[in-house]
């Protein structure tokens, strides 16, 4: 186990979106992901009411079949990793176990080209994102110690969905990567911060995924780590006041 | 020590094939169990989150230097040492000099601990975690409590793995993040639960655990859909479970 992977993970971020003369954003994310798992191809979809949507990202056209296919089919490896809160690890969709999980999505899968899919929930706890999708033209599984990287940048892609649907209000620059100025699976997972999140759905009368949208928002916009803010709030020194957000409702 | 207490315990520890399994309920048994069997005033359970970090994922209490305690570990400490090498780590007086974990050594005795042991959750070759045992007084830990401390951390972690093996053929990394999204779960409805009740998170937590159980729903059902309801009431109205 190699410490702070993450840091590795978002040089590797950085560098590609300048390469393109840009901010992070889940184009950067897909192209990172399939490039240093050594697979064909990756998408990144939003969900809508808890299931995954249309893509918002693809890196070619056999993602955006895969995606089309699980849509229609209402079945694939995407489906079930929001049901679940954790990934699926299809090495190969020509075993007896996915073709009898997903018996159409794997015969018409295996048609345009896949041989393995891989698929992250985009999640924070209840918060449902999106999910991250992969292929690899042959079978076989991920390479050893590239599941911890691709969970990296599925925690990437989430804050960047969450901004996104988050809008005007939460005022992110698009730039994932210094929200928080500091990795960003440090600030999904500690107690605090979700338990403060928790906190906001009441005091903001808002949902779970508007919440940790405003103390991301309000830590960036006072310039405070979001450890801190969620310690103030869980400490009860802090109250964040309701306020008609643009998109207020979520 | 108590016996009956720890035959209970290793039973419930093994049982965990019923339909409303829930890990972090079950790993707070755990923790809860260890303080209550064995000369520990506290105890932890960290589990390997495959981003190459240890992670929190159950405790005997929410008091913050505990929590505190662990965090500092994951820059150095016996629960990492334990972790890396996939042995048991004692440290019998933190407050004495020439710490191998100054920075550890010194939040550990500012909360109240003079010694811990690190036991390490291993399935043959793959250590997914540890059981850390926090106690007040200094000086080693009784060697037949050890034992117990570690066929504890051995039953849970078969346990933890059992549960998986219903799921299909999730590898060991999967469920550890399932189990990981699980405890944000239900810090996400503490904190909502907190908010709506004025009251402090520990209670937020026994409150939910019991509903949990009384009405036979697994934890992380319960307090995904309070987190998901449109209303703070609670226990939240029927919804589907999601």
């Amino acid at each position: 186990m190699t410490a702070n992977r993450s840091e590795v993970v978002w040089g590797q971020l950085a560098a590609h979106a300048a390469a393109r003369g840009d901010r992070v954003g889940v184009a950067d994310v897909c192209a990172v992901a399939a490039r240093s798992a050594g697979l064909s191809g990756a998408w990144v979809a939003a969900a809508r009411d808890g299931e995954p949507d249309f893509a918002m990202y693809v890196t070619d056209q056999v993602c955006e079949r895969l995606v089309e296919l699980q849509l229609t089919l209402g079945e694939g490896p995407c489906h079930d990793v929001l049901a679940s809160a954790a990934p699926v690890l299809a090495a190969d969709l020509d075993d007896a176990e996915s073709a009898g999980r997903w018996p159409a999505f794997t015969r018409e899968a295996r048609g345009h080209g896949a041989g393995a899919v891989f698929a992250f929930p985009l999640i924070v706890g209840a918060i449902r994102a999106g999910v991250m999708g992969l292929y690899r033209r042959s079978a076989g599984p991920l390479r050893d110690g590239r599941l911890g990287d691709l969970l990296i940048l599925a925690d990437v892609a989430t804050l960047l969905l969450l901004d996104s649907v988050g809008g005007g209000a939460a005022a992110v620059d698009g730039d994932g990567g210094r929200l928080d100025g500091q990795s960003p699976d440090l600030a999904l997972h500690r107690a605090e911060i979700d338990q403060a999140t928790g906190m906001l759905t009441v005091q903001l009368g808002v949902s779970i995924t508007e919440a940790f949208v405003r103390i991301r928002a309000y830590a960036y916009s006072e310039d405070l780590r979001l450890r801190d803010v969620a310690s103030d709030i869980v400490a009860r020194r802090l109250r964040l006041d309701p306020d008609p957000a643009p998109d207020a409702g979520s | 020590m108590d016996a009956d207490l720890l035959t209970d315990t290793l039973v419930e520890l093994a049982d965990t094939m019923v339909a409303d399994f829930d890990v972090i309920d079950f790993l707070h048994l755990l923790t809860h169990r260890s303080v209550a069997l064995l000369s520990a005033s506290a105890a932890g359970v960290m589990l390997a989150d495959p981003r190459g970090e240890l992670r929190v994922a159950a405790s005997s209490n929410e008091a913050a230097g505990l929590l505190e305690l662990f965090q500092i570990q994951n820059d150095q400490g016996p629960c990492l040492d334990c972790f890396r090498t996939g042995q048991p780590v004692t440290a019998t007086d933190l407050a004495g000099l020439g710490q191998r974990w100054p920075r550890f050594a010194a939040a550990a005795t500012q909360s109240g601990f003079q010694a811990v042991e690190a036991l390490p959750m291993r399935l043959r070759e793959q250590v997914i975690g540890a059981l850390n045992l926090f106690r007040a007084d200094p000086g080693p830990l009784d060697p037949a409590e050890l034992r117990v401390g570690q066929a504890l951390a051995d039953v849970a972690t078969i346990g933890l793995l059992h549960e998986r093996n219903v799921r299909r053929s999730d590898t060991v990394a999967e469920q550890l993040q399932r189990a990981l999204n699980s405890r944000v779960v239900i810090e996400q409805a503490k904190g909502k639960l907190a908010e709506r009740l004025g009251m402090d998170m520990d209670r937020a937590f026994t409150l939910l655990r019991d509903y949990a159980r009384n009405s036979n729903q697994r934890l992380t059902d319960v307090a995904r859909n309070f987190v998901n309801s449109a209303t703070s009431d609670f226990p939240p109205p029927p919804r589907r479970i999601g």
